[in-house]
């Protein structure tokens, strides 16, 4: 309770900071949408030119696409964790985190949120009902609850994987780049998994279980049903992944170092 | 009364490895690394009372940091026991930092970007500030450190004294028994010093607060704390009493003197053989210092012997400052 109580107050100073430089908030907002709807003709464009893919229609990949999008945006929102180490780690500003009484990876969330990130997820319905309507699917009614479950599930999945990486920094010192890498691994999970080769679909779905964002779940609406299984264990990865992440980064804590002054 | 601080056998050791020199050395690296254990701080033991102010001082690397990281659940000990607040602060980490307030002089606690009172309305609902609490201390706070007419501009429009006060205000939100303050007057002017420390003076006075204070201003020290902890090298090596620092190591007393004709070194020690003083000449401005005891009647004898002898321009009577003393404590490195 107290939490959600924490996330109201920064969003709400979130909006107030934006609020105050209107022009910037202006040309952000026009920039941000800008960059949607390139981004939707670039999909259009380029899946224009594939028919069938290993058994999936342009329209049902297209709808994927278009799922992925929503859980990205979310966790691109609240996960701003890609830059831990400098940010944390090297200047010291965990320090700071460590003297407050909320959990420290909570506030870093609080601290690190980026909600111009959400018109993402408005593209990514945009997409849907486009691709939805071509494949004349329909919605029953406890499909809008399954979608919520299940994007939750792949923010999760999402979050504890980038979470898992930014712990790496309480025990290496060097900087790596395996976020940058981590970022391009995240795209494959847009694609049906079965087009790959059998290593890297166990790997998406057991290891860097990004397929559980994208492609598991969209089956589930796209009513194929022989991936049913894996759409149901959409929240289960999620949830252990982010329980696994959360434990590591306990641990971690433990083992900061503390920068110098 | 309870103690704010018990600290037992506490240490902190670094692992860090030291590279070999060259690619080959770079290549071994790779392998085999050789790990060096580097104890920041080295098995102290200490106890802060309810109320107390007490100044903890040590050169850079002495461990100071360390230690109040340690304090404030920062980071883990190595070994050792520590209870603050009848916590221990890392293992009870959030319940516990309700409980203290930290200051670190070089890091800024406050956003950035958005108003002081917006930062301070943030910290009121992090620390479970109720309505009534707050304005009650802090509008005490707020004027005492004069603080009003800057609460509604962004806190990187501040210069650093009075974002310095700012900080101050927000690490009281929750009007916490223990103060930590890391360098808090590095970098201020002279008015906003003697303003921060009459404040901490007052709010020791008013709730009884704690503050463990470290800086490198011995006056800071000199004004705000009856004791001192002194560190060199991750150890104690001084507890206790300002005062008696400056007893036991402020031995002596300096006179120096200016005087009207040219006056010759050894007719100065010639006047003054029968007591127990060293002269020392500076050529150029011809300042002659004499050194003596600390014994009640050393200054006025030597000023006598002097004053009936030759004509004097000026004289000055210096004491130790304490700078000089710690100065020459860690030259010898032991109290």
């Amino acid at each position: 309770m107290f939490y959600l109580q924490m996330l109201a107050q920064y969003i709400g100073q979130y909006l107030k900071t934006r609020l105050q430089y209107r022009s910037d908030l202006v040309v952000e907002l026009v920039s941000d949408l800008l960059f949607q709807g390139v981004n939707l003709i670039f999909i259009i464009v380029v899946f224009g030119h594939t028919d069938f893919l290993n058994g999936w229609s342009r329209d049902e990949i297209i709808f994927i696409y278009g799922f992925f999008l929503v859980p990205f945006a979310l966790f691109s929102s609240f996960f701003n964790i890609w830059d831990f180490n400098e940010r944390y780690i090297v200047k010291g500003e965990l320090d700071r985190i460590l003297t407050r009484p909320i959990h420290s990876l909570f506030q870093i969330v609080l601290e690190r949120m980026e909600l111009e990130s959400l018109f993402g997820a408005i593209t990514g319905f945009v997409v849907m009902a486009y691709a939805g309507a071509r494949l004349g699917l329909s919605i029953n009614w406890y499909d809008p609850i399954l979608f919520l479950i299940f994007v939750i599930g792949g923010v999760l999945v999402y979050a504890g994987v980038f979470i898992l990486i930014a712990c790496i920094s309480f025990w290496a010192d060097a900087r790596t780049s395996i976020m940058p890498m981590m970022y391009n691994i995240g795209n494959y999970g847009r694609y049906p998994v079965d087009i790959y080769n059998t290593v890297i679909r166990f790997v998406l779905t057991w290891i860097l279980p990004f397929a559980f964002v994208g492609v598991y779940p969209a089956a589930f609406f796209l009513r194929r049903e022989e991936w049913y299984v894996y759409s149901f264990l959409t929240p289960v990865i999620g949830v252990v992944f982010f329980a696994i992440s959360v434990f590591v980064w306990n641990e971690g804590v433990k083992r900061y170092r503390g920068a110098g002054n | 009364m309870k103690n704010a601080i018990e600290v037992h056998g506490l240490r902190k050791e670094f692992k860090s490895y030291s590279s070999r020199s060259g690619l080959k050395g770079a290549f071994r690296d790779l392998f085999s690394r050789n790990y060096k254990v580097l104890r920041a701080v080295n098995d102290i033991s200490f106890s802060v009372k309810q109320g107390e102010m007490v100044g903890y001082i040590g050169e850079n690397g002495a461990g100071k940091s360390t230690t109040i990281k340690m304090l404030t659940g920062i980071l883990t000990p190595s070994s050792g026991d520590v209870v603050v607040n009848g916590m221990n602060p890392h293992k009870e980490r959030e319940a516990f930092v309700q409980t203290i307030g930290v200051v670190f002089g070089q890091r800024s606690q406050l956003w950035w970007d958005i108003a002081v009172q917006e930062s301070f309305r943030l910290l009121k609902k992090v620390y479970k500030v109720s309505d009534e609490e707050y304005d009650r201390h802090m509008g005490h706070v707020i004027r005492t450190l004069d603080i009003e007419p800057l609460l509604d501009k962004p806190v990187r429009k501040l210069s650093l004294g009075q974002r310095m006060r700012c900080e101050l205000a927000a690490a009281l939100i929750h009007n916490p028994p223990l103060l930590f303050l890391d360098e808090p007057t590095i970098g201020l002017d002279v008015l906003v010093k003697l303003k921060i420390r009459d404040f901490l003076k007052e709010i020791n006075e008013k709730y009884n607060t704690t503050i463990l204070l470290t800086t490198h201003d011995l006056t800071d020290i000199e004004a705000l704390c009856d004791r001192v902890v002194m560190l060199d090298e991750g150890n104690i090596i001084y507890d206790g009493a300002l005062k008696n620092l400056k007893e036991t190591w402020g031995e002596g007393k300096e006179v120096q003197f200016q005087f009207l004709e040219r006056v010759e070194l050894s007719a100065l020690e010639k006047v003054t053989q029968e007591l127990h003083v060293k002269w020392e000449l500076e050529e150029k401005e011809q300042h002659f210092t004499a050194y003596t005891t600390d014994e009640a009647n050393a200054v006025s004898d030597l000023i006598g012997a002097v004053i009936s002898s030759f004509q004097i321009k000026d004289v000055k009577i210096m004491e130790v400052s304490t700078e000089e003393i710690i100065r020459k404590i860690y030259e010898k490195g032991e109290v």
